[in-house]
């Protein structure tokens, strides 16, 4: 089990850089980070994925950029999530692997038909610190509401759940334990804490039947 | 006045934080305000009312944070909200709860800059390094308001 930081925007969109963030999050007790737009393979320390992520205002446009080259070198494929149509069509996408900035969209943007596709798809939907530290008064307020609503539907549909930081600096990067004190503000448990920073290495590598090889 | 008897006193915890970025000596008032603005927008007056938080102590990159037992844990989630202390960019990462101060100061690991320090320039700014263990190089913009600061490794520097 591969705990992962789901997403951090290192330097020039930070201020700090790729390795700087993979040294803290290996001091911060995760085994693995995605970096947004970089990621290069490290000896030593944490594993590095690549990350893309997608905004497109239709579903026709994330297709069209699912495609392009930047996309197709990622390990991990966000679409940032828009309206309710929108979300449902997107989680139908196959290259598509995490919904992220859940947070932003609309009050039950994010409802039980697409939770049923996610589920079924194998698709994930990044729940984003970033909101819960940087924000205060009732921008956190409408942040907590909506993660306690995906948890509901994620305990219900069994769809994945993925944690990210989405620190550009350092000082925005937290421990596990500390993720574990600020999930638990919206009633996430321990252990679906822990599954859900596993879920990166579960979507990078997912459970194939055995293979006998020879 | 004579003092409570100890069973009649309030239990407390003590929470040992590690200040980031290395090398920053907030005021321990600054840090208090910090941690008690960040504690009351999370959970309320009453909460923090009730949880008693005070900074202790606070030097050498780390601070104790004083709360009633059986609130530590709500402490620690609020100091994991704090994003700055005064007007400086910072962070409190809790490190160790206690019932005394005495055992969190065997848990402080103070970090000094290594020698070697230099400057170097970026993007047309002058920075200051100050290199940690772990191949850490922390520039700070020499400027006398609104320093940015820059968090690379030995390796990033090297690549430049």
């Amino acid at each position: 089990m591969k705990i992962t930081d789901a997403s951090v925007r290192p330097y020039p969109a930070g201020d700090s850089t790729l390795a700087r963030m993979a040294v803290e999050a290996a001091e911060l007790g995760f085994d693995s980070v995605v970096a947004i737009g970089e990621g290069a393979p490290r000896v030593g320390g944490p594993a590095v994925l690549r990350g893309a992520v997608i905004s497109g205002a239709s579903p026709k446009e994330v297709i069209k950029q699912v495609r392009e080259p930047a996309a197709q070198h990622a390990d991990v494929i966000f679409v940032n999530a828009g309206d309710i149509a929108f979300n449902r069509a997107v989680v139908s996408i196959k290259e598509v692997q995490v919904l992220r900035n859940i947070h932003a969209a609309r009050k039950n943007a994010f409802d039980h038909v697409a939770a049923r596709s996610a589920a079924q798809r194998g698709l994930a939907v990044d729940i984003s610190l970033a909101p819960l530290i940087q924000y205060r008064g009732t921008k956190r307020q409408r942040a907590l509401q909506q993660y306690e609503d995906i948890l509901l539907l994620h305990r219900r549909y069994g769809f994945l759940l993925t944690i990210s930081s989405g620190a550009c600096s350092i000082l925005e990067q937290r421990s596990v334990r500390e993720i574990r004190g600020l999930c638990a503000l919206f009633g996430m448990t321990g252990a679906e804490v822990n599954e859900a920073l596993a879920s990166v290495g579960r979507i990078v590598e997912p459970d194939q039947p055995v293979r006998v090889v020879g | 006045m004579r003092p409570r008897p100890p069973a009649m006193r309030t239990k407390r915890r003590y929470i040992l934080a590690r200040i980031l970025p290395y090398g920053a000596t907030p005021d321990q008032k600054e840090v208090y305000l910090s941690v008690v603005e960040a504690a009351t927008s999370l959970f309320g007056d009453a909460a923090v009312g009730l949880a008693q938080p005070a900074v202790v102590f606070c030097d050498g990159g780390y601070a104790v944070i004083r709360c009633r037992r059986g609130t530590e844990k709500d402490i620690a989630t609020a100091l994991a909200t704090v994003t700055a202390i005064g007007v400086c960019r910072a962070a409190l990462r809790a490190v160790a709860v206690s019932g005394t101060i005495h055992a969190l100061k065997r848990r402080v690991r103070p970090i000094r800059p290594l020698s070697g320090d230099g400057e170097m320039t970026i993007e047309g700014r002058c920075f200051t390094m100050y290199r940690y263990p772990r191949q850490k190089v922390d520039l700070v913009e020499k400027s006398i308001k609104h320093q940015k600061l820059l968090f690379f490794t030995e390796p990033d520097l090297e690549e430049r």
